[in-house]
């Protein structure tokens, strides 16, 4: 083995969305916290959105699919039995740097699908227990919003002002109040006043999707990993980790890590997988021992299966006017939770939330008519192109999320022969778009299609389907009985006392919405457990 | 950023032949003008690479096959058909002229933030009171 590290008290798998979180809280709390990052810290100087080639870069160098990127600290993805390709981002801030910055809680039903629709688990906690914890991350994210959402309980008020709905979501609400549905104007962890640390307001780029230029929204890196730097973390960056190790006793008590191709161990008391939804079951399955030859802490088999992924549809409807849609944010302007819940009179349960997102530029308004399940039902290039992109700005898109229900045949294993620059096996992805899901997309598409006729469309159409989201979700499940879960409520596994799991690995159900406000939230509330119970904690010989 | 330079790996009549079949995906109109006249395959060719070096490899692959251009273009698989049209796309995108035309601001998306009172602009007329009105939608869940 080469060099090792001095010890920490905790070591964070990954630096990403839900470790800058947790590294923040705990270095404030007075721990040595480490965070082992394959990839590097992000410059916004150095995100295309604001340079001329900003769509073909996020095509190529940028893109939300590793394999397409294909960078040193991507590791590659067979998704040859999968129906849609996996979206993440590996680097410091991890996928929160590439996501919408779409935030939305999880709905109380979210909590509790089986005992209210009879399908799928019940997750161990429930809205009210995790509601101070969104509370205290929305004010770490910045989230912008409007107060008083009908479609949450009451006391859902985002911290900051909402940014404007723009002339997009104006049009579409007032069809929205024809048709007598809900909507409400965005709410984006992308701040709409500047930040106290000196980044500025959102600009509206629109290019959230592509990484902010202005480091204005909400990624980790920027909101968190800074600041737990200066409080005395260390962020290693170009370290990938092997396998998480146990003393004798069953503990965890560090990681192996490869940088630059030299071995490395770093030794901890207490240690926290933060690999994201695909790594964290990843790097698990490579840490087989004598005790656990299935893969670490996979008493249960449960690691790496019940992989949920919210295979999204889009509808776009062309519109009069220009509408200016490609102004930010990029985020939603508004969105919508009128077929959220279950209705069984739809033939399926659980539903779907729409967002009216904007349309970066002239390539992704191609898209529209050149993506594989578009029933644009006419060609983009050819004769009549030039008429199709003089439609590009006088168009609207809703997306719809639906909720993906958990099945053990989605999963993430250990591929047999291909590995990454390390010479570490490669994730291999299979997952099926089950028919519930189908269902809820078929269904909410076409009443997106309504909703677009009903706010003046000259013409509307399903734009695509099985997008890939990042939503990676649910292959180490949270949940209180050993047999049938991966981790407790709390987030620590059920065989090894001083590992936790805190990405979105441990959703119980996937839910119907955005998961980066329950990520933030389970991964706070883990921290504050961690801390709190600090003194009771078995920690590595 | 690598910098390509087509003109030596591919040659002017290669150019000229990115140009006319270029031309049958933007024949232009309108009041925007075909690929060759937006000169997809000069500069914005040239940016387009560089900056997805990955695209190349395609493009040539497409350029080499003798043929009408319409011709060669519907017999091409999806993926190369795909892949080419998205060069010459971007290329023809990353103009300047056409992108003003179709109604995008700058040469890339630029700065502008919200102005005072703006979010405010669009909800004043009352726009959400029948949101409001109908009430609580979640569903209520047992603890």
């Amino acid at each position: 083995m080469g060099s090792k590290q001095d010890h920490t008290d905790v070591l964070i798998v990954g630096a990403g969305t839900s470790a800058g979180i947790a590294a923040k809280h705990l270095a404030e709390a007075g721990f040595t916290v480490v965070c082992l990052e394959q990839g590097t810290w992000v410059d916004p100087g150095n995100l295309p959105g604001n340079k001329p080639e900003y769509e073909i870069l996020g095509a190529g160098n940028w893109h939300p699919d590793p394999n397409v990127r294909g960078r040193r600290e991507d590791y590659p993805l067979d998704h040859s039995e999968a129906d849609l390709p996996v979206w993440m981002y590996n680097g410091v801030g991890g996928s929160s740097v590439l996501y919408g910055g779409i935030w939305a809680r999880a709905l109380p039903s979210d909590f509790r699908v089986r005992s209210l629709d009879g399908v799928a688990d019940d997750w161990p906690i429930s809205y009210d227990e995790l509601l101070p914890y969104y509370q205290a991350v929305e004010r770490e994210m910045s989230v912008a919003g409007e107060a008083h959402n009908p479609a949450y309980p009451p006391g859902f008020e985002p911290p900051l002002p909402a940014a404007p709905i723009h002339r997009t979501g104006q049009i579409m609400a007032e069809g929205m109040n024809k048709l007598g549905w809900h909507w409400w104007p965005g709410t984006n962890s992308i701040p709409t006043v500047n930040r106290a640390s000196g980044e500025g307001q959102c600009v509206r780029y629109g290019v959230c999707r592509m990484g902010c230029p202005e480091a204005a929204k909400s990624s980790t890196d920027v909101t968190h990993l800074r600041d737990a730097v200066a409080l005395g973390a260390q962020v290693v960056t170009r370290a990938r980790v092997a396998r998480v190790t146990l003393d004798e006793h069953g503990r965890a008590n560090g990681a192996v890590y490869f940088r630059d191709g030299v071995e490395h161990f770093q030794s901890a008391s207490l240690v926290i997988m933060a690999a994201g939804g695909i790594g964290t079951p990843r790097l698990l399955l490579m840490s087989t021992s004598e005790r656990f030859p299935d893969g670490l802490a996979n008493s249960s088999g449960l690691v790496g299966k019940r992989l949920m992924l919210h295979p999204y549809g889009a509808a776009v409807g062309v519109y009069s006017d220009d509408l200016e849609n490609w102004l930010g944010p990029a985020g939603e302007h508004i969105g919508s939770m009128q077929f959220y819940e279950t209705d069984p009179s739809r033939g399926f349960v659980r539903g779907a939330k729409w967002s009216l997102l904007p349309i970066a530029g002239p390539l992704e308004a191609a898209e529209k008519w050149t993506h594989p399940l578009s029933l644009a039902g006419e060609e983009m290039w050819g004769d009549g192109s030039a008429g199709r992109m003089q439609d590009f700005v006088r168009m609207l898109q809703w997306h719809v999320i639906p909720e993906d229900l958990p099945e053990e045949t989605n999963a993430v294993s250990l591929h047999p022969t291909l590995t990454d620059s390390d010479g570490l096996p490669a994730a291999k992805v299979r997952y099926r778009v089950a028919e519930n899901t189908r269902k809820i997309v078929d269904f909410n598409l076409a009443r997106a299609l309504e909703a677009h006729q009903a706010a003046g469309a000259t013409k509307s159409w399903v734009a695509g389907r099985n997008f890939m989201t990042g939503h990676n979700t649910g292959t180490a499940k949270m949940g209180n009985d050993p047999a049938t879960s991966v981790v407790d409520r709390f987030g620590r596994t059920h065989d090894v006392p001083n590992l936790y799991i805190i990405d979105a690995s441990v959703f119980t159900t996937s839910t119907g919405v955005n998961p980066t406000a329950t990520i933030c939230a389970l991964a706070k509330r883990t921290a504050t457990y961690i801390a709190s119970n600090a003194r009771s904690q078995e920690v590595a010989s | 950023m690598t910098v390509l330079n087509l003109s030596d790996e591919l040659g002017d009549a290669s150019r000229a032949r990115l140009a006319e079949l270029a031309d049958v995906l933007i024949p232009g109109g309108s009041g925007l003008p075909s690929a060759s006249a937006a000169d997809v395959a000069g500069q914005w060719i040239n940016r387009v690479l560089a900056a997805h070096a990955g695209l190349a490899e395609a493009v040539a692959q497409v350029l080499a096959i003798p043929g009408a251009p319409d011709e060669v273009l519907r017999n091409l698989d999806r993926e190369a058909f795909e892949t080419f049209a998205f060069a010459v796309a971007g290329a023809y995108f990353m103009n300047p002229t056409v992108r003003n035309a179709l109604g995008y601001p700058g040469i890339a998306p630029r700065r502008m933030p919200s102005a005072e009172g703006e979010a405010e602009y669009y909800l004043e007329d009352g726009i959400l009171n029948p949101v409001i009105e109908r009430g609580p939608i979640y569903r209520q869940a047992p603890a």
